[in-house]
């Protein structure tokens, strides 16, 4: 073989290996660990469809996997979520994937999907361990287990006082109107869920990326008549599609101290269309009457095209002192401009679910459990 | 004016030179009426050997013939390279094979970056920038992204990334929290569970 085509030979093999090299197997790297005394117990997990592959300068891991759990307790489970580690991957990082608006009685299996996918560069090393764990399971009782490293007991417990909301909204509807009336709230719940605007957001935290000039714009309120807390304004600094740094100003106007609380915060482009573009969190310690400030040093960046024009905040939850929650009844969320905005619940969309593919007879039936 | 060797002009006559040379000799035998007679004789005489060829005696067997001169030819030169003793240089690149291994490169260098994972382009970028600006000094980004994509909702930090992938479907509910996660709701179209996948950024 000539000097040139050994040459040749020697470049095209470099590359067949730099585009379709495969990463080295990382079977092991994968672990399923729940707490001894846990409520659920694994019965089965299928990792079949797991791989690692190389691309570019960097190793990419995809993890599918269906888990299957067992209620080994002796309560009713409402949700459950499982916490998803990669530390050696994102260290800043977790994943969880919860299930809300369960029914699963004792001794009973449900199914819990996880699809994930670890990218790190090649010169970080080829070992990419994973380890999925519980992070909380939800009665029907509402009492809570696990180590809730996640605050998933919050989020849980709000998503199941939603779900008792809208069941007992859609139980009152047939007591009022018949199984006609609840098919009428099921067709608008129907154009709700698609017709609501949903613009593309990122999350940036840690340096400004925009470089365009800065303002301050003002938040606009919006109240509830029953919520215990109620904004008083904010401002949010705007740098062309950039919100960054939201600080509110918020009022306890109920008789309890309150020590944690969600406001909406509702974004209008220039075409004058509102969406809800995140919520602000916020642990605090807030007694009755008392004033406090919501602070966040993160920036909110949306889809190119999106101007913001104008930003309004709402109170979304509340958790009082001693552990209760609050959440906006439906007749707070029955305006025009909320319908539009606010999603509906995990439990109204499991139930417009039930509506779509077995009828309206299945879903009272399903109705009548609770 | 300087003029071209006779196998130059004898190649030419024949047709057998390459491209460029062709060309070359072209635009002198123009202008040079010695070369042009050259060039026109050695044509006449390669009609004459094509009419003498023509005339070869029936039962010639020309292709033994021919290999029996092909034979000797390289018996010549095995021959001379014995006598003279001379080692002779390997052949500089050319532009063909420049070419080639310039288009070959091309294409590792498109595959290469066709195939480079979208989360790694960033990365890639600020390692260049560092090469650029002669700092050796591997400084992490301390930025952190969580977005929506296509793929699902996306944790990125200093060129590594966590995914939490959407199912076969889209979500029909994603929200953002100030406090640094991102949230993606489905409902399995068959069961009506739902499952809500979030990724925390701290």
């Amino acid at each position: 073989m000539s000097t040139r085509s050994k040459f040749a030979s020697g470049v095209l093999g470099l590359s067949t290996a730099l585009m379709f090299a495969q990463a080295p197997e990382t079977q092991g790297s994968l672990k399923i660990d729940f707490p001894k005394d846990s409520p659920v117990t694994l019965v089965s997990a299928d990792w079949g469809q797991s791989r690692p592959t190389s691309r570019g300068g960097a190793v990419i891991l995809d993890l599918h996997s269906q888990l299957s759990l067992r209620n080994s307790s002796a309560r009713r489970i409402r949700g459950v979520t499982l916490i998803v580690l990669a530390q050696e991957v994102t260290p800043g990082g977790k994943g969880s994937v919860s299930v809300p608006s369960l029914d699963i009685a004792p001794g009973e299996t449900f199914p819990i999907r996880i699809d994930l996918r670890l990218l790190r560069p090649v010169q970080g090393g080829d070992s990419m361990p994973v380890s999925v764990g519980l992070d909380g399971v939800l009665f029907d009782d509402l009492t809570f287990f696990g180590p809730n490293r996640l605050n998933s007991r919050r989020s849980m417990t709000v998503w199941e006082l939603e779900a008792q909301r809208d069941r007992q909204y859609f139980k009152s509807v047939i007591e009022r109107a018949g199984a006609e009336g609840l098919q009428k709230e099921m067709l608008a719940a129907l154009g709700r869920v698609t017709d609501r605007p949903q613009g593309g957001v990122q999350m940036v935290r840690g340096r400004a990326t925009n470089y365009e000039p800065e303002r301050e714009m003002q938040f606009a309120s919006l109240q509830f008549p029953g919520a215990p807390v109620e904004p008083l304004g904010g401002v949010a600094h705007i740098s062309g599609n950039e919100a960054r740094a939201p600080r509110l100003e918020i009022r306890n106007r109920s008789t309890k101290p309150v020590r944690y609380l969600e406001i909406g915060w509702i974004v209008e482009d220039q075409q004058g269309r509102e969406f809800l573009a995140g919520s602000v969190p916020a642990e605090v310690n807030l007694a009755p009457g008392q004033k406090s400030q919501v602070l966040q040093d993160t920036a909110l960046r949306f889809t190119d095209r999106t101007g913001i024009k104008g930003m309004t905040a709402f109170v979304n939850n509340v958790e009082y002192s001693d552990g209760r929650f609050w959440i906006p009844n439906r007749t707070d969320l029955s305006s025009e401009r909320m319908r539009h905005i606010v999603a509906p619940s995990a439990e109204e969309q499991r139930l417009v679910q039930i509506y779509r593919k077995r009828g309206l007879k299945a879903l009272v039936e399903e109705l009548k459990k609770f | 004016m300087r003029h071209p060797q006779d196998d130059q002009l004898a190649l030419f006559a024949g047709g057998d030179l390459g491209l460029l040379d062709r060309l070359r000799l072209r635009g002198h035998v123009r202008g040079c009426d010695a070369c042009r007679r050259s060039v026109e004789s050695y044509r006449s005489a390669a009609a004459r050997l094509r009419e003498e060829t023509a005339k070869l005696p029936a039962g010639l067997k020309w292709d033994s013939l021919a290999a029996e001169m092909t034979a000797n030819i390289r018996v010549g030169l095995a021959a001379g390279e014995c006598v003279a003793g001379v080692t002779s240089k390997p052949a500089l690149m050319t532009w063909k094979p420049a070419l080639a291994v310039l288009a070959l490169t091309l294409v590792v260098l498109s595959g290469w970056w066709l195939n480079f994972p979208q989360e790694q382009r960033a990365n890639l970028a600020r390692g260049m920038q560092g090469i650029w600006n002669r700092d050796a000094r591997n400084v992490p980004d301390p930025t952190v992204y969580l977005e929506a994509n296509r793929a699902g909702i996306q944790l990125r930090e200093n060129g590594s990334a966590m995914t939490l992938m959407h199912p076969d479907r889209a979500p029909s509910v994603i929200s953002v929290s100030t406090q640094g996660a991102m949230r993606a709701r489905y409902v399995d179209s068959d069961t009506g569970q739902v499952t809500i996948t979030n990724v925390y950024a701290q």
